[in-house]
């Protein structure tokens, strides 16, 4: 028997190890210490940028702050030119009332004749600037001093993540604890073995090491047949199901979480920012493919945001006020010259190519546009919290069984006019599945959603 | 009393064959190749031990298992920019029109990330809107990997401007030294490509432009144009038609540039003013099976009976004696003709000069002039004229072509005598799809774009121009014709801009004529021609005497003129008539081949080999081309199909059957010598049993009876079981517990016998639609053909239960005799595919659940839990299961058929269907990845599906309209009202599967 079973014991172990090295070298922990540093930067300009919208009312920097972002920053940076000019020392080159003037309404205020207005609009090659009636006067005020004060205000950063350093202390001292005690039993287990030993010297017995008590008592252990029965026993069950554990889990993917070739954040687009999923992935409402967004898509926000104002843990610039490298890699992509803030002409566009997390086999048919549009399920339901993602991982299982679980428990839409509307004057197919299932939940599985045909074809 | 009853296992044991006697004494058809294995030496002399063996087999396993412990890494890689217009995993759809030199038809492409995958027919009530077989597997050859792939010159590797430039020095030192420089296309109904080719008459003054169509017209058109002053010809109006009368005219199969296959189905819908077809031919072609009378006529009697009729009609022209009974049917059928009212047509096929002059004759006679055949809207798509032909092969032997530019045609193939002539052009420039036998011999090839690449406009029929655009960027360095001749006469605009200007310049919208394919326009119309003078055609035409000899007639298959002979589905999919697939043969009627001593023998395992015969006309010898029994052949011809017998096509058509064209006749017939060669032939069959035996498989009524008792008790009766409760039918004797199949969907499948005529279109949509395995001739001929629908054709037998009760004949000898087709069969067609039954037997027989039943009356096929017992192929009463024998994706056995084994033909492979692994059972799914796709978008939209939102990729194809799909639960739908129709009954329902298919009764206008 063991001679049979042996090969494959040493074969499942092979497996085992070349599957993890496998892992370890495609996939990165999920929390590193260096995502962890990265969300805990992100936390303190979260939390700097609560305080600041708090404050707002009055002429304040903080307000100001607050509306640039809001009404300016598309167009204007304080150090750099966008689609308008930087506007770091604006209130240097003009007066304020000037300002006041030309914000509010620039077009009433180049048509009053204003040369200096006329100017600056054909210097930008006529593009024409949002009027912004609604600010008042106080609201400009703050804005530009926001543009005076820009944002040094950042530097008490370093002080909140002192404050959360002795935390992240504690907790690594915990393990140090555990050396202590074990430390502690083994002082313990020795000194009562010298009592028992000396115990024996004044019976008179022969003293004893360690080693001789064990002898003699696993050969009592080996003696008792029905111990060894069990242990047998114990150790098969232990083996099948470590076997069968492992068979069911070839193939699957769970965690896999390969390393891509732009360093995306989901936590920052779809967490800290917010964006709807579907904005990107849009094609996950029609069609059977969530898709990938293509690099011009990125490009609506990224032809502004060029990853500049990224700030590290210590509060700092990440990348020392200078485009993120990782974004430089859409430019590279697409050919946008940030610089002069055009595409480039004839130029030789780079497709990326992302690794692909979530695959299905062939022979399973999905369809996102199904789940997404028809069943309205949220994004997260399979694909769990991405929007607390650094780095994307497969979060679920992905297998038949999860499908069908989902499937038994989720209920159709029955207010979609597909089930609810009657194209013959007669029943529609929501009253019918009421007729036939009376007050039991309608889910997918009782349309039809277990059937082989639905996925498989 | 022991029984003394003889039981014979097959027709050959009864009649004692040779192959009968060789199965009794050895019981393996075929020896086991044991002697090869034990003389191979090495093999005896091996070293291995069982213990080696056994190390090598644990290895393996152990390497076998590591190998599958590693997943690949997969990249997924979005557009750039991603187009507008386009959203992945959602197909596009484009109008355009499709040509390949032979065909013309108005389709929609299906693209899905920018790959056409699939045709679809056209917006409705545009010309020719449908798709045959050629047009539907048209997306295949755009796929194919013998395309020439760029310029090529003088044998070697060129470019653009180095060909174009030759071609323009060669056109220029012709004109300098007064030799012609002659265009030769295929027929050129393009305006754009028209006002090109007359930019460059106007450039060069030695200019000559000839029109080549590979099964010619020239005689028919020579006529029409006498008579209506264009080169084209008249408009056939079945729908005004009560009578349709044709004399070898294959209408419904092939040949014919119109396409009548629809409204020849409208009108034959059963019930009174049902239109009636008569049909005169040598050969049993597909239009001739359809026929409701079908008359057996030599070629040569052809113009003889046709005289007949003529003055029988009033006209005159010269008469001849003819056999007994043809006079005797003739004159029938000109009592039917008189009583026609106008409300008649006369087709004639083949290109005979004297009976096109006595078919318009007739047709002016019946009164069909304006009315059936309306001669004031030519159809533009023939223009050939084989005179010119012929002067370009003189011309070209007599050194007076000093630059011949040849595009989109491949005369060395079609005619016989091009060959010689060919070589003898100063220079000779081919604008080809592929190094063919032309484009071999020419100075110059350089590759054109394929119909689904280029842009174009046609004007096909008086009052309708389309616009073909193009769907996917040239796969290849091609370039359009349009493009090249704007070169040469200095019009360096894109072919867009050329076609865009046609349109523009016709008035059009050009967004809009773009996006709808076409429009409708006034020009191309004609006065029309009078009926008196071609009626007085008739006494000037030669009328034959019968012929004694044997006389050849052409025909066309699927594979047409041989256009897109490379092109496997073409060759997969099986004769209609003949049911032999991957071949071109001599048919030929079962007296003549018992006098000649040809035969015809079916193996063991079922295969069938038939005798070769030489075939000599004049002086033109085809060697090897086997002969075919064909019941239904009238005595005294054969038939041969044209398209076959390439040598430069591709590794799919390259020597496979015989060139018919390199007999030399244009005319489609031709008097032949025919004699015995040696060996056999082994064909590819489909189909073994011709005769129903006696059962009710395809369900027939006359229309007289038909119309007698429309409830249909007389005629489509249940079959009924002698229950202890009295008769039951099968419905009512049910031992099953029934399916809910009230609350969702309820898919059925009406199919009517009918509508059908057999053309196969349906086939070929069906292998493109579900990716269905090309398997080749080899595999066929083991009866391991991959069709999930096939379409079965029955002959009907003389004998019947009915006469062996009468004429007192025993049981054997009456199954032996029903077994036999009778020499002038009826013919029916029968759609057979998966019948979805509600009981399904197959679905109780599967050990491992793979093949399951769905609410919505469909059977399901899980590929992945198929272990390949088998056991359903075995219990399925209607043999629609296909097993996967081979990986024919990857066997190296597959690599000359299979398209998929190359990275260019696996692009049409459709992204929704899975592509099965050897091993597994497959089957028809009623396109479920459409249904499912319906679904989907009625609930993106919030409303029910709606009747007719979708259909069957098969359904979708057929012209006919024979096939109806759609959700009975849908008290509206047309598929309920079809099932509730007289018509309707299952196939095989004595069996009591409850089939979710059901056929409707074929209704004969006898």
């Amino acid at each position: 028997m063991s001679v049979i079973i042996m090969p494959d014991l040493v074969l499942s172990y092979f497996c085992h190890a070349l599957k993890s090295h496998r892992l370890l070298y495609s996939m990165r922990m999920r929390f590193s210490p260096i995502a962890s540093l990265i969300r805990r930067s992100f936390l303190t300009i979260l939390s700097i940028s609560l305080l600041s919208i708090s404050a707002s009312g009055e002429v304040s920097a903080e307000a100001g702050k607050k509306l640039f972002k809001a009404n300016c920053a598309s167009c204007h940076k304080l150090d750099k030119k966008l689609v308008g000019p930087a506007l770091g020392d604006v209130t240097q080159r003009r007066s304020e009332e000037w300002l006041l003037k030309w914000i509010r309404n620039n077009a009433e205020f180049r048509a009053s004749g204003d040369k200096d207005a006329k100017a600056i609009f054909e210097e930008y090659g006529g593009s024409v600037m949002q009027a912004f009636p609604a600010l008042t006067d106080d609201d400009i005020k703050s804005i530009l001093a926001y543009t005076i004060e820009g944002d040094k205000k950042a530097a008490p950063a370093p002080a909140a993540d002192a404050v959360a350093a002795p935390a992240a202390g504690g907790d690594t001292s915990s393990p140090w604890l555990v050396y202590l005690l074990g430390g502690f039993l083994l002082i313990n287990l020795y000194l009562l073995l010298r009592v028992r030993n000396t115990l024996k010297q004044l019976n008179g017995e022969e003293p004893t090491n360690l080693v001789e008590d064990l002898g003699v008592f696993s050969r009592i252990l080996v003696a008792n047949k029905r111990f060894m029965t069990f242990l047998t026993v114990v150790l098969a069950l232990g083996f099948l199901y470590a076997l069968y554990s492992y068979l069911m889990s070839v193939g699957m993917a769970q965690n896999y979480q390969p390393a891509q070739p732009i360093a995306f954040s989901h936590k920052i687009h779809a967490g800290d920012n917010g964006v709807d999923c579907n904005y990107c992935h849009s094609s996950a409402r029609h069609s059977k493919h969530s898709g990938i967004p293509s690099a011009n898509v990125c490009m609506n926000c990224h032809m502004y945001i060029d990853g500049s104002e990224i700030v590290d843990a210590t509060g700092n610039a990440k990348y020392g006020g200078e485009r993120s490298p990782e974004i430089a890699k859409i430019y590279a992509a697409i050919g946008w010259d940030p610089e002069a803030r055009t595409y480039i002409e004839g130029y030789e566009q780079k497709p990326i190519q992302w690794i692909r997390i979530h695959n299905l086999p062939d022979l399973a048919y999905f369809n996102h546009a199904q789940h997404v549009s028809a069943g309205q399920i949220e994004c997260q339901t399979c694909h769990g919290p991405v929007q607390e993602m650094e780095e994307v991982y497969q979060f679920s299982e992905l297998t038949m069984g999860w499908c069908i679980n989902c499937h038994r428990e989720t209920e159709i839409k029955g207010d979609n006019g597909y089930y609810a509307g009657s194209i013959d004057g007669s029943a529609s197919i929501s009253d019918r599945l009421v007729e036939r299932f009376h007050d039991e939940k309608i889910t997918a599985a009782n349309i039809g959603g277990l059937e082989c045909g639905k996925c498989h074809y | 009393m022991a029984s003394n009853k003889v039981y014979w296992k097959s027709f050959d044991q009864l009649a004692n064959t040779e192959v009968s006697q060789r199965l009794a004494e050895n019981e393996f058809a075929q020896d086991i190749p044991a002697d090869v294995f034990l003389a191979d030496e090495r093999s005896m002399e091996a070293q291995t031990s069982r213990r080696d063996f056994l190390k090598f087999l644990g290895f393996s396993t152990a390497a076998a298992t590591l190998a599958a412990c590693e997943q690949p890494i997969i990249e997924s890689v979005p557009y750039v920019v991603k187009p507008d217009s386009l959203t992945p995993g959602v197909p596009s759809f484009y109008a355009t029109a499709y040509t390949d030199g032979q065909d013309y038809a108005s389709v929609l492409v299906k693209t899905r990330e920018g790959r056409p995958i699939k045709i679809e027919p056209g917006d409705a009530g545009r010309f020719n809107r449908g798709t045959n077989a050629r047009a539907q597997a048209s997306v295949l050859s755009l796929y194919d990997s013998a395309r020439l792939r760029g310029p090529v010159l003088n044998g070697n590797e060129s470019d653009w401007s180095t060909v174009e430039a030759s071609l323009k020095k060669a056109a220029d030192a012709a004109l300098a030294q007064g030799t012609q420089f002659v265009l030769l296309t295929s027929s050129v109904f393009s305006p754009s490509l028209q006002a090109a080719i007359e930019r460059l008459r106007q450039a060069y003054a030695n200019f000559q432009h000839v029109e080549l169509d590979a099964v010619s017209q020239s005689n028919n058109l020579d006529v029409w144009e006498s008579l209506i002053g264009v080169r084209a010809l008249p408009f056939v109006d079945l729908t005004a038609a009560n009578l349709v009368v044709s004399f070898g005219s294959d209408f419904l199969g092939g040949g014919m540039a119109q396409q009548l296959s629809s409204d020849y189905a409208t009108r034959r819908k059963p019930g009174s003013g049902m239109l009636r077809h008569v049909e005169l031919e040598s050969n049993l072609s597909l239009t001739g099976s359809n026929a409701d009378k079908r008359v057996k006529i030599k070629p040569s009697e052809v113009s003889g009976a046709l005289a007949y009729l003529v003055n029988e009609l009033g006209g005159s022209a010269s008469k001849v004696a003819l056999r007994d009974d043809l006079t005797k049917a003739l004159k029938a059928l000109a009592g039917e003709l008189k009583a026609s009212n106008g409300k008649a047509v006369v087709l004639v096929g083949g290109d005979d000069a004297n009976q096109a002059k006595l078919s318009a004759a007739l047709n002016a006679l019946v009164g069909a002039f304006g009315a059936t055949l309306r001669t004031d809207k030519p159809v533009y798509i023939r223009r050939g004229n084989e005179a010119r032909v012929a002067n370009l092969i003189a011309d070209l032997k007599a050194k007076r072509v000093g630059a011949l530019l040849v595009a989109g045609t491949n005369p060395v193939y079609f005619r016989p005598d091009f060959a010689e002539a060919i070589k003898s052009a100063t220079f000779s420039w081919a604008l080809t799809d592929r190094m063919d036998e032309t484009a071999q011999l020419c100075a110059a090839a350089a590759p054109e774009p394929h119909y689904l690449e280029a842009w174009g406009d046609f004007r096909p029929v008086a009052g309708e121009y389309t616009v073909a655009q193009p769907t996917i960027k040239n796969l290849f360095n091609s370039k359009a014709l349009l493009e090249v001749l704007g070169a040469l006469s200095g019009d360096s605009r894109s072919a867009k801009d050329q076609v865009a200007a046609s349109a523009t310049a016709m008035g059009l919208n050009w967004n809009q004529t773009l996006h709808d394919g076409g429009a409708s326009v006034t020009s191309g119309s004609v006065a029309g021609a009078s009926a008196g003078s071609a009626a007085a055609l008739a006494s000037s035409a030669k009328v034959a005497k019968p012929a004694s000899g044997m006389e050849l007639a052409f025909y066309e298959n699927a594979v047409g003129a041989g256009f897109q002979a490379n092109n496997p589905w073409l060759h997969e999919l099986p004769d209609p008539v003949t049911r032999l697939t991957w071949d071109n043969y001599l048919t030929m009627a079962a007296v003549d081949a018992l006098a000649l001593g040809f035969e015809n023998e079916t193996n063991s395992d079922g295969s069938l080999d038939g005798s070769y015969a030489t075939v000599k006309v004049g002086n033109h010898v085809l060697e090897n081309v086997p002969v075919f029994i064909q019941p239904g052949q009238t005595a005294g011809t054969v038939g041969l199909a044209y398209g076959y017998g390439r040598t430069a096509a591709g590794k799919v058509a390259d020597a496979m059957g015989v060139n018919a064209y390199a007999l030399g006749v244009t005319t489609g017939s031709a008097n032949v010598e025919i004699t015995k060669a040696e060996d056999m032939h082994e064909f590819a069959t489909v189909q073994l049993g011709n005769t129903m035996m006696g059962r009710r498989i395809v369900n027939e009524v006359t229309l007289a009876d038909f119309v007698a008792d429309p409830s249909g008790a007389s005629w489509n009766e249940k079959p009924t079981f002698h229950t202890i409760d009295g008769h039951k039918t099968s419905e009512e004797a049910n031992l099953w517990a029934d399916h809910d199949h009230e609350t969702m969907h309820m898919w059925n499948m009406s199919i009517d016998l009918n509508s059908c005529t057999g053309c196969g279109a349906c086939v070929v949509a069906c292998h493109i639609e579900n990716n269905v395995p090309v398997v080749g001739k080899q595999e066929i001929r083991n009866l391991r053909d991959m069709h999930w629908l096939r379409i079965d054709r029955y002959y009907s037998s003389d004998m019947s239960k009915e006469r062996a009760e009468d004429e007192n004949i025993g049981g054997i000898e009456m199954y032996a005799k029903m077994e036999e087709p009778s020499e002038s069969p009826s013919v029916v067609f029968q759609p057979v595919m998966c019948q979805h039954c509600n009981h399904a037997p197959c679905e109780t027989v599967c050990p491992v659940g793979a093949t399951v039943h769905s609410r919505e009356g469909l059977n399901h096929m899980a590929y992945n839990r198929c272990i390949g017992t088998r056991y359903c192929a075995n219990n399925c009463p209607y043999k629609v299961r296909r097993f996967n024998w081979f990986n024919y994706m990857a066997n190296e056995q597959f690599a000359d058929v299979n398209p998929s084994q190359d990275d260019y033909g696996r692009m049409v492979l459709n992204p929704d269907v899975t592509v099965r692994s050897r091993g597994v059972m497959e089957k028809c799914t009623m396109c479920i990845q459409r249904v499912q796709y319906a679904k989907l978008e009625a609930k993106k939209v919030g409303q029910p599906v709606a009747d007719g939102a979708f259909t069957t990729a098969c359904a979708e194809a057929c012209d006919s309209g024979a096939i109806t799909f759609g959700d009975v639960n849908n008290t509206k739908s047309a598929v309920r009202a079809a099932k509730a129709d007289a018509r309707a009954y299952h196939l095989l329902e004595e069996v009591g599967t409850q089939p979710s298919v059901f056929y409707m009764t074929k209704v004969r206008n006898a």
